[in-house]
């Protein structure tokens, strides 16, 4: 059922402390048969299979360590956002192909995207990088972009760090509030803030790989509810996409010049649009794109032919197999509830869960924050309390069953 | 792949794979008998797959009315599940006691730095149960402790064991060292 390899490949996993995608990638790996040696932040070595130390916050080093303990391998993957510099390096000094490492950089920092999409005439929405936290500044940024706006922190993801602003004040204020979410993060002060036209309009995300900078599209989810502001929490996503095909293809082909435009070439990607109506005429303009997969546990409502998972296809993909010119089986709708946290505090209990599993439909329902833990909204927050998974014959009956689960939880934060 | 084992795939490629994946977990058809027995293999997670069990034997047997039961069995032991001796045997409570031993001396004094403790819960035909405790139930890097430290030291050190199931319900971990964040 799965692509197992003739052989056993070597491949190198970096793997940040805090993910939710170790297990996913770990069981990939497994299914194909691979030899893996990790490189982490967080894994303690414990005499099995090798285990190297590295720190992402200084990618030289860590290259330098990795290069010298893991021997051949033919492939490096990280696991999720923080290894991505330095998975580039060590790909770079191995001689594997991958992205540049200035090309990760890019994908790293939303004020490089914009800046980079704007010189390849990428359509996206108007925007102005403010260098520092004078108010003024702000001001006079959203006033040049237009009302609304929409304020954003340059080096965060999953929403974190980003708010809409209606009016000048307002949006020296969201500044204000993230500048204190950058602090909290341990962002350096001189970090630039992102100020960019609010685009009314339906959000889809692009997932797929590159290959020399041909871009398979391995998934496409349509973002039902995703709110106008002021803050933006992912809730609902479904797939396949419910947008005519020649939109869909508009949008794929924007992902891709997206994703050339910073330098991508290889590996998997994860993008985020949305479609304006322009004088009756469906655009697709670039909100954000990461060169990783989707995030969070999100890869599990995805299955291919033969049974892989996205996990399988990236790994495939940077061992140099052809990735099948398929996405997420068509045939069946499936899709995904993030739960978002809805207020500060601690949580306290989950309640309902076997009522929201047993609805018809639900394949899945994970809870990521344990009870007792602190936990903070966005835009302040970078966590979702946990995921509901569904598949059912249409996207309205996975939406349908998704709100349904949702409604039995009863979250309690005190 | 026998028609009988072909129709199963069919059918968990339909109605029990994505439960599966979506907990973490992979299951595939390693045999089918003719007396309708069907065995699936179970990969990832153990402890989110073999709680389906009874689902996924219902699910099969509602899509494939000739099959009339469902073994769940982990990777290498086959649809025999003779990998080693059965369970509860004074071979098997053995095997149980040397890992014990040998997790106690050279892995939980290394994961108590994060707070964490394996403990061993019993043997299956070379398969050793183990429940993570303390910092490691729900840690992020919880797959990773397993899968390239304790897994890899046990098959080396006692040439018996197959593999480990992890028994764990990670959810329900209050204090993991690694919290997950979405990036």
């Amino acid at each position: 059922m799965t692509g197992a390899l003739p052989a056993a490949p070597r491949v190198l996993l970096l793997v940040p402390a805090r993910t939710y995608r170790a297990a996913d990638f770990l069981l990939a790996a497994t299914r194909m048969g691979l030899d893996l040696v990790i490189g982490s932040d967080g894994a303690l070595p414990l005499g099995g299979r090798p285990v190297i130390p590295v720190n992402p916050a200084d990618p030289d080093r860590s290259a330098s360590l990795i290069t010298a303990r893991c021997g051949p391998v033919a492939a490096v993957i990280a696991a999720d956002t923080p290894m991505l510099e330095l998975a580039a390096e060590v790909a770079v000094r191995l001689g594997l192909a991958h992205n540049p490492v200035e090309a990760v950089r890019n994908a790293a920092d939303k004020s490089r995207q914009r800046q980079h999409w704007a010189a390849a005439g990428v359509p996206q929405p108007r925007f102005q990088i403010v260098p520092s936290a004078d108010g003024g500044a702000v001001r006079d940024a959203a006033a040049a972009v237009g009302f609304p706006c929409v304020v954003k922190a340059v080096s965060l993801s999953a929403s974190q760090g980003v708010l809409r602003a209606g009016d000048p004040v307002a949006a020296a204020a969201a500044a204000c509030r993230i500048r204190s979410v950058l602090a909290s993060a341990g962002r350096p002060d001189s970090e630039p803030l992102l100020v960019e036209e609010y685009l009314p309009g339906s959000e889809l995300s692009i997932d797929g790989l590159l290959d020399r900078g041909h871009l398979t599209v391995t998934a496409v989810f349509d973002k039902p509810r995703t709110p106008d502001g002021p803050t933006f929490e992912e809730t609902l996503l479904v797939t396949p996409s419910r947008l005519p095909a020649p939109v869909l293809a508009a949008a794929v082909a924007t992902a891709g010049q997206a994703a050339r435009a910073l330098g991508l070439s290889h590996g998997p990607i994860h993008a985020e649009l949305r479609i304006q109506d322009q004088d009756g005429q469906a655009q697709p303009a670039m909100l954000e794109l990461a060169a990783r997969c989707i995030g969070g546990l999100c890869s599990r409502a995805l299955r291919f032919p033969g049974g892989q998972t996205l996990e399988e296809l990236v790994l495939a993909s940077a061992l140099g197999q052809p990735v099948p010119a398929t996405r997420h089986d068509p045939a069946r709708s499936a899709g995904i509830y993030m739960l978002p946290v809805p207020r500060p505090g601690r949580l306290r209990a989950v309640e309902g869960r076997d009522r929201a599993a047993a609805v018809s439909g639900i394949t899945g329902l994970t809870i990521t924050i344990p009870v007792g833990q602190q936990v903070r909204p966005l835009p302040d927050g970078d966590r979702y309390l946990g995921f509901i998974f569904a598949e059912a014959g249409t996207r309205h009956e996975v939406e349908q069953a998704l709100t349904a689960a949702r409604d039995q939880l009863r979250v309690t934060i005190d | 792949m026998s028609d009988l084992a072909a129709q199963v795939t069919a059918a968990l490629g339909r109605s029990v794979l994505p439960s599966v994946i979506a907990r973490g977990g992979a299951v595939r058809v390693v045999g089918a008998d003719t007396h309708g027995v069907v065995t699936l293999e179970v990969a990832g997670s153990p402890g989110a797959v073999f709680p389906l069990a009874s689902r996924i034997e219902a699910a099969i047997r509602a899509a494939v009315p000739r099959v009339t039961a469902v073994r769940l069995v982990a990777p290498g032991t086959g649809p025999s599940g003779s990998a080693a001796g059965p369970a509860d045997s004074p071979a098997e409570a053995g095997l149980a006691a040397a890992a014990r031993q040998l997790l106690d001396a050279e892995v939980n004094p290394a994961i108590a730095a994060h707070r964490g403790r394996v403990t061993v819960t019993g043997a299956d035909q070379g398969w050793i149960r183990i429940r993570l405790e303390g910092g490691c139930q729900g840690c992020s890097l919880a797959e990773v402790t397993i899968r390239q430290g304790i897994e890899p030291l046990l098959r080396t050190r006692l040439p018996a064991v197959t593999g480990l199931i992890d028994t764990t319900d990670h959810e329900a971990g209050t204090d993991p060292f690694f919290s997950p964040e979405k990036r």
